[in-house]
């Protein structure tokens, strides 16, 4: 049974439909990517997911039906609005928020000690939250969503305002969670981050779900027919080749209609080229998003 | 333990732990006990209380029965003296041994007539001694009943019709209750829907709801920071009466009027009648300005505008104390944000009749709900649109969707 289940929801403010007829299912154990441009209708979803807002239309169903305020125990959420409280020392900030998802003080205390500890922010614990950096703030509300384990972790640009190092850490912990079996929504513009952590994606457009379906299948759906070749000398003409074009100290070969990516492979084998990479030209989810979003904006237009 | 009560615990905990709060706890009990220091070294500096003499030339005093001494709390009482000559009583006043001395003719049995000499007038209180004395020895020879009837004088006392309520002039004190009691309770509100405003406004400024309402349900969050915030503002209230009340415990015996201080069992049931839906009728206006502004700044200009009116009736204490049933004092009372401190005025002044009072306390309470349904709506449309303020208009105005088109964000 799917963590998440949207079905056909839609969400109106005044005459402004914010989210139109989407539907999605994200399973326990997998990296889920929600993405879509600004004012897509990506948060709005994430509000109608927890039950913040009510839906105009459609189904949600999380952990298995309607949420319910046990339920809320179970899920953590990480929104975009980052807030924690800032007139009381981190520890105690952290403690209150993790007991108000149903842990124990002692609990709650242990755990938090714990997280400190791994995000090398133990001995800012007795601090207040406003004298931490933007990032360690950052990673004390990663400590609130995380730390009463639950089965259902949201996450909106969870890489905002961390360095390299804390961003490699923040990416191995999500994967960790994953291997748990945790359902994890991340919401991000950060597309590199995308293609390496998540294993599906919704692509959202003026509330409307536009792509959806596994990263590497939506890929090929956009690969068209391109290939990348990489040689120790220059390429000599080719038949059947319509455009060339560098890339990346390879170069991008645009097939014609009707030419296989195996009719240029044999060709470069019978001039006797010694190849170094030979690959089909996978587009960015960059390039798909520019393209999606793009192509929607001219279709409305 | 529940969500309820841990919100709550936070929300008493985060004031009560704080210095600031114990500085503003204390700093009312020290204003007063400084206050009352200064007053008391003060006195005591000007208190003079060397004997004061007398010269009977009328013979009124031969064998002058003594008057007991009054010890007060900061004062002594002062020894009177007497001197058979002018010549000697002088002497004794030029010599510093007395601060004056009276002298009574010798026709002052016809004529009453007393003289004082002195430097400097002395205290009203040695001069009233004085009297006291005078009296004491004039009639000593009659009844006990009759000198107690001459030495008290005239007592006036106003009592009501059916004999439930009874008022003498020399309670005086009394009066000030319910000015007191108006005056404590408007503290206590303020605070506390001042901490419950600046909590909502907290929030916003934090940006934390959108964690707390995915952790605990409104209702549940509502209901925490409302009774933690009632439990900071009591916390204060106890404090200050239990100092209120050893003071009056320390001073019953000492001092005249605190002796006399007395407040009815149906007085405090009717302030609590009261109070109880005009603490929430605040607490939920305070939470809704907060729910609505941006900023704790913006938030205190605001509820200025019903701060203003709760004291209203102060400024027409005349007019109610002297028609407690008239038309300003009635009219007053059927205004909620006038009503608790003329209600509880026009008690101390009045008996209010029973259907008014009926009548009052159901606008007090309609309006508390009012307040509550109202602040739960501007908590529900305030509370994700951070940095954007929520008119009345728009809390008032129909129920389409939790948030306006443009506070959505998507």
């Amino acid at each position: 049974m799917p963590a998440v289940e949207l079905s056909h929801v839609s969400k109106s403010f005044g005459s402004l439909r914010a989210v139109d007829d989407v539907s999605f299912n994200v399973d326990r154990g997998e990296i889920f990517g929600l993405l879509g441009p600004n004012g897509a209708g990506k948060t709005t979803t994430i509000r109608i997911l927890l039950d913040i807002f009510k839906p105009d239309h459609g189904q949600v169903a999380v952990l298995g039906g309607p949420m319910t305020e046990e339920k809320k125990n179970h899920i953590g959420y990480l929104p975009e609005e980052r807030g924690l409280y800032q007139d009381i020392p981190v520890d105690r900030c952290l403690q209150y928020l993790a007991t108000l998802k149903g842990l124990s003080l002692t609990e709650a205390q242990k755990r938090i000690s714990e997280y400190l500890e791994r995000f090398d922010l133990a001995s800012y614990r007795r601090k207040k939250m406003k004298e931490l950096s933007k990032g360690m703030q950052q990673k004390a509300q990663l400590i609130s969503t995380l730390v009463h384990e639950p089965e259902l972790v949201i996450v909106d640009e969870p890489f905002s305002a961390l360095d390299p190092i804390n961003t490699q850490m923040i990416k191995d912990l999500l994967r960790e969670q994953r291997d748990r079996g945790v359902c994890i929504v991340m919401c991000t513009h950060q597309m590199h981050q995308v293609e390496e952590l998540c294993d599906r994606l919704v692509l959202i457009d003026q509330g409307k779900a536009v792509l959806y379906g596994k990263l590497d299948e939506i890929r090929k759906q956009f690969s068209g027919q391109d290939i990348l070749v990489k040689a120790q000398t220059t390429l000599p003409t080719l038949s059947g080749v319509a455009r060339v074009a560098g890339q990346n100290g390879a170069t991008r070969l645009s097939l014609a209609a009707g030419v296989t990516p195996q009719d240029v492979l044999r060709q470069l084998v019978q001039l006797n080229v010694p190849v170094e990479q030979f690959e089909i030209a996978v587009p960015t989810l960059d390039e798909i998003f520019i393209r999606v979003v793009q192509g929607e904006e001219e279709g409305q237009e | 333990m529940s969500k309820f009560f841990r919100v709550m615990v936070y929300e008493y905990t985060r004031h009560v732990l704080r210095w600031r709060f114990l500085l503003g706890l204390l700093s009312i009990p020290l204003f007063i006990v400084v206050v009352l220091g200064i007053s008391i070294l003060s006195t005591e500096l000007q208190t003079n209380n060397d004997p004061i003499g007398y010269v009977d030339l009328a013979s009124v005093f031969a064998d002058p029965v003594p008057l007991p001494a009054e010890e007060g709390l900061f004062t002594s009482s002062v020894d009177i003296l007497p001197f058979s000559t002018e010549n000697l009583a002088r002497q004794a006043l030029e010599g510093g041994q007395i601060q004056g001395y009276f002298v009574l003719s010798a026709d002052y049995l016809t004529s009453t007539e007393v003289r004082l000499v002195a430097y400097d007038p002395p205290e009203e209180r040695v001069q009233s001694r004085f009297s006291d004395f005078l009296r004491l020895n004039l009639l000593k020879n009659q009844p006990p009943q009759i000198v107690s009837r001459l030495t008290d004088g005239t007592v006036f006392a106003i009592q009501s019709a059916d004999g439930s309520r009874r008022m003498v002039e020399s309670d005086w004190f009394n009066l000030l209750v319910p000015f007191a009691v108006g005056l404590i309770f408007m503290m206590v509100v303020f605070t506390s829907g001042g901490y419950l405003m600046q909590a909502v406004v907290e929030e916003k400024e934090n940006r934390t709801m959108e964690i707390i309402i995915t952790s605990v349900s409104p209702g549940q969050l509502m209901a925490g920071k409302i009774i933690g915030n009632l439990g900071v503002g009591l916390t204060q209230l106890m404090f200050w009466m239990l100092f209120v009340v050893v003071i009056v415990l320390f001073g019953r015996g000492r001092v005249d009027w605190l002796d006399r201080i007395s407040v009815s069992a149906d007085f405090l049931l009717l302030v609590a009648v009261i109070m109880l839906p005009t603490f929430v009728m605040i607490g939920s206006l305070m939470a809704a300005v907060g729910a609505t502004v941006t900023e704790a700044r913006e938030a205190q200009q605001i509820s200025g505008l019903f701060s203003l009116p709760i004291a209203i009736p102060y400024w027409l204490t005349y007019q109610i104390m002297t028609n407690p049933n008239g038309p300003v004092a009635v009219g007053l009372s059927f205004f909620p944000l006038t009503a608790p401190v003329t209600l509880t005025m026009r008690a101390g002044f009045t008996q209010i009749p029973t259907a008014q009072l009926v009548l009052n306390v159901a606008l007090l309470m309609a309006c508390a709900v009012g307040a509550l349904w109202m602040a739960a709506r501007a908590f529900r449309m305030g509370m994700l649109s951070y940095g954007k303020k929520i008119t009345l208009r728009e809390i008032l105005g129909r129920p389409r969707t939790s948030l306006k088109p443009r506070e959505a964000v998507r």
